[in-house]
């Protein structure tokens, strides 16, 4: 490997070659000349680290494309004032362009980024949004109280928020066994049944909180909107469930995957709020700026939502249907409610020593 | 932010060329992808994702899962193929998915500097209802309420629009996210003219200042064009032409021989390439033939 040296411009082969045309040659000829040979090399590098990744040079390899890099823009910067050959500009643009690309590559590893995402900017990002995760979660409270209150009055209220094929077979028409059984169900047609039904609404969740998530940008209306309908919902069900005796059964029975689940959504729907009310309250910025900003966050947010939906899918489609005592649904269900708080609360705080360091 | 202005941006051989700085402060440019290899790369990464998509549900089907655990499964899947796989794919090849690299596309940070996780991310993140609710509203368009199907419209045409509308083809998650997509830049270094005029160069047709004062830096990288050219060099009577006009106009005294014309032209570029840039490094250079003109103008003004 032949090293390029950034001071030594011009190396032996091509000084032969300048020597021998030097006296009848334009000056901008003669300077592509003298650093043709580099241009080329650092293409080759380029070239390289294009097919297979910056990982597969070696370490002088990797300093030599450096600078290469900054020889190759010097080049371009001077070629564009002393020369009008178009060839020559068109290639040192396309060739620094590429170069830029392999320098200017991203280089964090993907485990660092998970771990440094999960150890101090979920958490950091969730602490910073309170606003919004207020909005979130108060939607989601408002409309499961205003689903109870309405659905305690006239259960018909009932067919008019529950979708037919969400609700299955579980409306205020059906029996207190039949209710008891999709919620302490084991038997083989029963099981059948919630895994499809478990699949329908984890799928209508996800969507749910990527639509809450997204729609946020319309000022968090439509963000605001929707989890209030998913509370109306919940409410509802529960009523529909206590009629029947059976309030602390469905309780238990939401809380082992809904605490996960809906603090999920209320998240997504706080990540859409955000956005939202960066459009609505720019402050000193201007509004995409704004957005751009909130956008930081609210990334965060989403997939701290999508994480926490997956873990309610797999609490929802095996727990739920191992774990047959209310007691136990309880304690796990809140228990996870208590890991998240603990972690969004606790984690990635830097230590008393170090931040007094940093003053 | 450095954004440079949009009035900056030229259009190139039917092509948007953005201006762009990277941090060592030399301008490059990238040109802007087109609507069609974009709509190319994410249709084939669909197809990608489909096909994976499929092998895991024959796996799973041949390993006895089926029914009961496989639907759930297939909606954890298509949850976690779709938006996690352009993210990682796109920090992993430096703004490449699989598709985008057979199409020659990639994503670049509008600012100059490297390309973050957040911004792949939140480009991705968009993607979800600028792409794929829309399209999945628009296979249930038969099916639902007329006012339902006002909506996918409406949707769909606000998320189509939006690319078209703006000169640098963002999409609403490439402006929140400030990437853009450009074409991969490909290099080919053409031999010097100017030096090969030399080395070939034996008649020695020699040209005063004077003939050389009539053209400027557009017609003399137009007649690179043309030396360039390897197909049009057969068709003699372009070049005999365009030798005419060129002596003509700079009223060049001696006739040129035929079968010469090549070697006059070259010469020639060699000779106007050099008068042009030794005045361009004294501070003066002609943009093209118009100079005179546009010196009195700017002289009447005065």
């Amino acid at each position: 490997m032949m090293d390029i040296g950034i001071d030594g411009r011009i190396d032996k082969g091509a000084a032969a070659t300048v020597g021998a045309v030097q006296n009848d040659t334009l000056r901008s000829a003669r300077f592509r000349l003298e650093r043709e040979a580099h241009w080329r090399q650092l293409d080759a590098l380029v070239t390289r680290a294009e097919k297979g990744g910056a990982a597969t040079l070696g370490y002088d390899e990797v300093r030599n494309l450096a600078a290469g890099y900054r020889q190759a823009m010097n080049s371009l910067s001077v070629a564009r004032d002393i020369s009008l050959d178009r060839a020559l500009i068109a290639y040192l643009e396309s060739l620094c362009a590429r170069a830029y690309l392999v320098v200017y590559a991203p280089q964090e590893s993907l485990g660092g980024l998970m771990t440094r995402l999960l150890l101090h900017g979920i958490p950091q990002a969730v602490r910073r949004s309170a606003l919004p995760l207020f909005i979130g979660f108060l939607a989601l409270v408002l409309g499961a109280l205003a689903g109870y209150r309405l659905c305690s009055s006239d259960p018909s209220w009932f067919y008019t928020f529950v979708p037919p094929e969400m609700a299955d077979q579980r409306t205020p028409d059906a029996s207190a066994d039949y209710l008891r059984s999709t919620i302490y169900g084991n038997e083989r047609h029963e099981s059948d049944g919630l895994a499809a039904f478990s699949a329908f609404l984890f799928s209508h969740n996800t969507g749910i909180a990527v639509l809450i998530f997204a729609l946020g940008v319309f000022v968090s209306v439509p963000s605001f909107i929707l989890t209030f309908y998913n509370g109306l919902i919940l409410g509802a069900f529960f009523v529909m469930f206590q009629q029947r005796g059976l309030g602390y059964d469905v309780f238990a029975w939401l809380s082992i995957h809904g605490v996960t689940e809906l603090a999920a959504i209320s998240i997504a729907c706080a990540g859409g709020a955000g956005l939202g009310l960066a459009v609505l309250l720019p402050g000193a910025r201007t509004r995409r700026e704004a957005l751009r900003h909130q956008a930081h966050d609210a990334v965060k947010l989403a997939i701290l939502a999508a994480l926490m939906l997956v873990v309610a899918a797999f609490i929802e489609g095996f727990l739920r249907q191992l774990v047959q005592e209310p007691v136990w649904r309880l304690v796990i269900g809140w228990g996870m409610g208590a890991f998240w708080v603990g972690w969004l609360l606790l984690g990635g705080r830097e230590s008393k020593a170090s931040r007094g360091a940093v003053q | 932010m450095k954004q440079p202005k949009q009035s900056d941006q030229t259009v190139k051989d039917g092509k948007r060329i953005m201006p762009f700085i990277p941090p060592e402060g030399v301008p490059i440019s990238f040109a802007i992808a087109s609507i069609g290899s974009r709509l190319g790369a994410q249709i084939l990464d669909i197809i990608f994702i489909f096909i994976v998509f499929f092998i895991l549900g024959i796996v799973a089907y041949a390993a006895g899962l089926a029914s009961t655990g496989t639907q759930t499964l297939f909606m954890l899947l298509g949850f976690l193929l779709r938006t996690p796989y352009y993210a990682l794919s796109e920090l992993i090849w430096n703004g490449r998915t699989l598709g985008k690299r057979i199409t020659g596309i990639r994503v670049i940070n509008v600012d100059g500097r490297r390309l973050t996780p957040h911004q792949v991310t939140a480009r991705n993140l968009m993607k979800e209802v600028e792409i794929f609710t829309p399209a999945a509203l628009l296979f249930a368009i038969g099916s639902q309420s007329p006012w339902q199907d006002g909506l996918t419209i409406v949707w769909l045409l606000a998320v189509v629009i939006v690319p078209l509308a703006n000169r640098r083809r963002q999409r609403i998650g490439d402006i929140i996210a400030g990437t853009l997509v450009v074409d991969n830049p490909r290099s080919v270094l053409l031999s010097d003219l100017a030096l090969s005029a030399t080395l070939s160069s034996q008649a020695g047709f020699e040209f005063l200042p004077e003939h050389l004062d009539v053209y400027g830096k557009y017609e003399l990288q137009t007649l690179e064009d043309v030396l360039r050219d390897t197909t049009k060099s057969f068709k003699n009577e372009e070049i005999v032409r365009i030798v005419r006009t060129i002596t003509r106009k700079i009223r060049y005294p001696d006739a040129v021989k035929s079968g010469q014309e090549l070697l006059f032209l070259k010469d020639f570029y060699r000779a106007q390439r050099e008068h042009l840039e030794s005045l361009k490094l004294f501070g003066t250079l002609r943009e093209n033939k118009y100079h005179e003109h546009t010196r009195t103008e700017a002289k009447k003004l005065v």
